[in-house]
């Protein structure tokens, strides 16, 4: 009867200890688009545990549960979640910010307003999920996608340019100022935003301004994506603008890829430098 | 009293003359006059065309209905979303918006949503045929706020888009991109506008009661429901291309009774200039006093609005 | 001596009531007729089945053998005029506007009113002795000054016949006397029917060459002054004791109040 004991306890004591580090994965809840993004763009997908039902990328968060909306996430849901760590941007959910921190939940908050803000942003969250090696490589490869833009950008004169018009909402009229992705997207792409002296990031804008500026180019930038392209082209008074006239008005660009800050904002550079520029792709 | 008309209809002309051609050539865009007429302005010049047009059929319309209303339910207060078309065409907007109805049926929506609204109301408060002013006003409120409490509910399940819907139909835009739309509007409120004119006669006698009305051989109850018929029909035109603008049909009735009086056949032709002429300056102000923004009308006519309001009530106090 | 109106079996009222139930009344013309009865006895229902206000349930009633009913709402008013026992002072219409309003039934839709219609109405101030007032807002006036611009309106329709209902009531007595003797007056002079509620039953002896009086619905008694206004008529319709005699100033019945308690 000579059992290993030792043996069996020692296996005994690996499994037990295995077991509990498996129970003990991490736990995250990603309560915006844009931090759901970088958490899957950065491996991870088990550990989410909760998202908010705006998150629609990328196509594994059908199966995930949902908190609530990005505004009013459901408290309750959260802390049933046990998280260990909860995602989300600042502006609209401040106040949800606030009372889950009084719950003394950890909480961070992304909101970077500028690529280099984003970049940092990502290199944060890997830290606190332990992909630190993950984001290097995701990083690295945005830097290397927006450098191949600029780099092409580069060899464009000033003075030929594109002119550009986002527009957000219209009615109001909205477009991006300074201050925003798009803005900064549209300059690394090698356009020029004709609403560049607006300060604020998001504006009403005046209709009769586009007309005087003449964009060569409009990018629709809604957050629904339906709106027709002859409904822009067919505005009194538009007919004679450079991208009316030379059918240079663009609805087709996933406005997530604009207006997320997030790991595919490199795809929407991409996509906006195509549009500006097609020939020289 | 054919004298102070053709005298005040002059002076209001020469108004809206002068504020057509103020808003011509001020805009957010600084364009010299000079060179507004080049062909490379052309556009902003047609533009701000539209705009006027737009200025003067809501500013026309909404006092000529709430003038109607005013007289037909007696009451001072009256004006042209009482009976529930705000909120109807608002509700309306939201559920396209929600079903995913292409915008290019947005205007018609409103529409048919101010229009059903009405038919609602005057169901609601009809006796036997017979129109009730109170059960009228009643209904409008009550069918105002039910509707108002159905579009918060619906924004709050569905959420940011069908906010930013409503954030411009509360207050209003003569920013109108399709030009037709304009065209087509134009036509049943300046027809509209046309006949209650017509109507002037019964309405003074209608605005001393509904006995004395009939006394003096005026059918009312007719008489009624085409004017409210009528009024709804521009307004719910209105709200299709501007969406709602307050105080326009409340506010300048008013003050051009105080100055005409209650005769309808001045008042009305005088106050259709008088709001032209109002929506136009407020649409000045709205273009060009905060840079390339341009702050909804209704914000304007309700700062302007409301100070006005103030003044005219404290003189009516002190008068009695 | 023509029947100007000719109301027959007559029966109407609101909706859970009928309050006139079964009324026949002529008034010819030239008469000075008053209509008394106590409250609720239907007089204020009788003038409005009369002006087409209300819709009868059964019975008819002719102007000048015509069916009202059937005739034209403006061609009625142009005959037919109601007094009502004050005017709407919501909108601060002047007493010219108000009184050219009488002419309405006279004019087309877009008409504006002629030089005549003015006259008309001038002419119908100058009768109920407002002229002086013409340019003055109707809210600025008294109860009797409104009182006759409601009249003068009413003049100016030009009827045959003219309804009133208690146009005295808010008047002190110096302007009751005044607005009776006005009436009188163009009832004697123009040979204006009138018919007209009244409530001072002295008033009504007063003035009146006929009295209609009406209980509950229907007319209990109805002819000469003298034939109505006796004291077991008033006794049986107001269920009040009192004592009629002679009036030594107009030679007409004078009702007397007598108390319950002392």
């Amino acid at each position: 009867m000579r059992y290993p004991v030792k043996k069996i306890i020692l296996t005994a004591v690996f499994i037990l200890l295995f077991l509990s580090k498996a129970q003990a994965a991490a736990r995250y809840i990603s309560l915006a688009p844009s931090t759901t993004e970088i958490l899957f763009a950065l491996g991870l997908n088990e550990e989410i545990v909760g998202i908010s039902s705006y998150c629609n990328y990328p196509p594994a968060v059908k199966n995930k549960p949902r908190v609530g909306d990005f505004s009013h996430p459901s408290i309750e849901k959260i802390l049933s979640l046990k998280a260990d760590y909860i995602f989300c941007t600042g502006l609209e959910q401040a106040p949800v910010i606030r009372e889950l921190r009084r719950l003394k939940l950890k909480v961070f908050v992304s909101d970077p307003s500028n690529i280099e803000e984003l970049l940092n942003s990502i290199s944060e969250i890997a830290r606190i999920t332990g992909k630190s090696r993950e984001a290097a490589v995701l990083i690295d490869n945005m830097r290397r996608d927006i450098k191949a833009v600029t780099s092409k950008v580069s060899a464009i004169q000033q003075g030929k340019k594109a002119k550009v018009f986002v527009e957000i909402w219209r009615d109001p009229l909205m477009t991006a100022g300074r201050g925003s992705f798009i803005d900064e997207l549209i300059t690394l792409a090698g356009g020029i935003n004709i609403a560049y002296d607006l300060t604020r990031p998001y504006s009403n804008y005046s209709a009769e301004k586009v007309v005087n500026a003449n964009p060569d180019c409009i990018i629709l930038a809604y957050m629904d994506r339906e709106m027709p392209l002859k409904l822009v082209a067919g505005r009194f008074g538009w007919s004679d603008i450079n991208a009316v006239r030379n059918k240079r008005v663009f609805n087709d660009i996933n406005p997530d890829i604009l207006l997320r800050p997030g790991p595919r904002i490199t795809e929407g550079l991409r996509e906006i430098y195509k549009r500006l520029y097609p020939k020289n792709d | 009293m054919i004298r102070d008309l053709k005298r005040s209809l002059f002076v209001l002309f020469l108004l809206l003359c002068a504020a057509m051609i103020l808003a011509t050539i001020k805009g957010t865009v600084n364009i010299p006059v000079a060179d507004l007429f080049l062909k490379e302005n052309q556009p902003i010049l047609n533009m701000r065309l539209l705009r006027i047009l737009a200025a003067i059929l809501t500013g026309g319309g909404l006092a000529v209905a709430g003038i109607a209303l005013q007289a037909i339910l007696r009451n001072p207060l009256a004006e042209p979303y009482l009976l529930g078309t705000s909120s109807g065409a608002g509700l309306a907007a939201v559920i396209a918006v929600i079903l995913g109805i292409s915008r290019l049926y947005m205007p018609l929506a409103a529409f048919l949503g101010a229009v059903a609204s009405i038919l609602i109301v005057y169901n609601l408060s009809r006796e036997n045929e017979k129109i009730c002013d109170k059960s009228l006003i009643l209904s409008g409120v009550i069918i105002s706020v039910a509707f108002s409490s159905i579009i918060v509910f619906l924004v709050s399940l569905f959420g940011n888009e069908a906010m930013h819907e409503m954030n411009w139909w509360l207050w209003g835009s003569l920013q109108v991109y399709d030009y037709k739309l304009v065209l087509l509007v134009a036509i049943p409120v300046l027809l509209g506008i046309f006949v209650i004119y017509l109507f002037a006669q019964d309405l003074n006698a209608i605005s001393m009661g509904e006995e004395e009305a009939i006394h003096l051989g005026i059918d009312t109850q007719n008489i009624k429901k085409l004017l409210i018929l009528i009024s709804a029909l521009i307004t719910a035109s209105l709200i299709s291309i501007c969406g709602i603008i307050g105080f326009v049909g409340l506010i300048v009735p008013h003050m051009m009774r105080s100055i005409v009086g209650p005769n309808h056949k001045i008042l009305i032709p005088t106050t259709c200039l008088a709001a032209a002429i109002f929506m136009l300056g407020c649409d000045l102000i709205s273009r060009t006093f905060f840079g390339p923004l341009e702050i909804p009308i209704g914000v304007i006519t309700a700062i302007i609005g409301a100070p006005v309001f103030i003044i005219l009530l404290k003189r009516k106090k002190k008068a009695t | 001596m023509s029947i100007l109106l000719k109301i027959e079996n007559l029966a109407g009222g609101y909706y859970k009531e009928e309050v006139i139930k079964d009324v026949s009344l002529d008034v010819v013309s030239g008469d000075f007729m008053g209509i008394i009865g106590p409250n609720g006895s239907g007089k204020t229902t009788l003038l409005r089945l009369t002006t087409r206000i209300l819709k009868p349930s059964s019975g008819k009633v002719y102007f000048r053998n015509q069916d009202i009913l059937a005739m034209e709402l403006k061609e009625f008013c142009r005959k037919v005029a109601f007094v009502s026992q004050d005017i709407a002072t919501d909108f601060s219409f002047t007493v010219m506007e108000i009184t050219l309003m009488g002419r309405i039934p006279h004019l087309k839709r877009l008409q504006f009113e002629t030089k005549k219609d003015i006259e008309i109405a001038e002419e119908a101030l100058r009768l109920t002795d407002t002229l002086r007032l013409k340019n003055r807002h109707i809210n600025e006036l008294s109860a009797g000054e409104r009182q006759r611009v409601t009249i003068a309106q009413a003049l100016a329709q030009e009827p045959e016949l003219l309804l009133l209902d208690e146009p005295t009531s808010h008047l002190d007595i110096g302007h009751q006397i005044q607005v009776m003797d006005l009436l009188k007056r163009l009832n004697h002079d123009k040979n204006l029917t009138i018919a007209m509620i009244l409530h001072d039953l002295n008033l009504a002896g007063a003035y009146c060459n006929r009295i209609a009086l009406l209980d509950k619905g229907r007319i209990f008694k109805e002819g000469h002054v003298e034939e109505v206004l006796t004291y077991q008529n008033i006794e049986a319709v107001y269920k009040t004791v009192v004592l009629v005699n002679t009036n030594r100033a107009t030679g007409k019945p004078n009702v007397m109040l007598v108390p319950g308690e002392k």
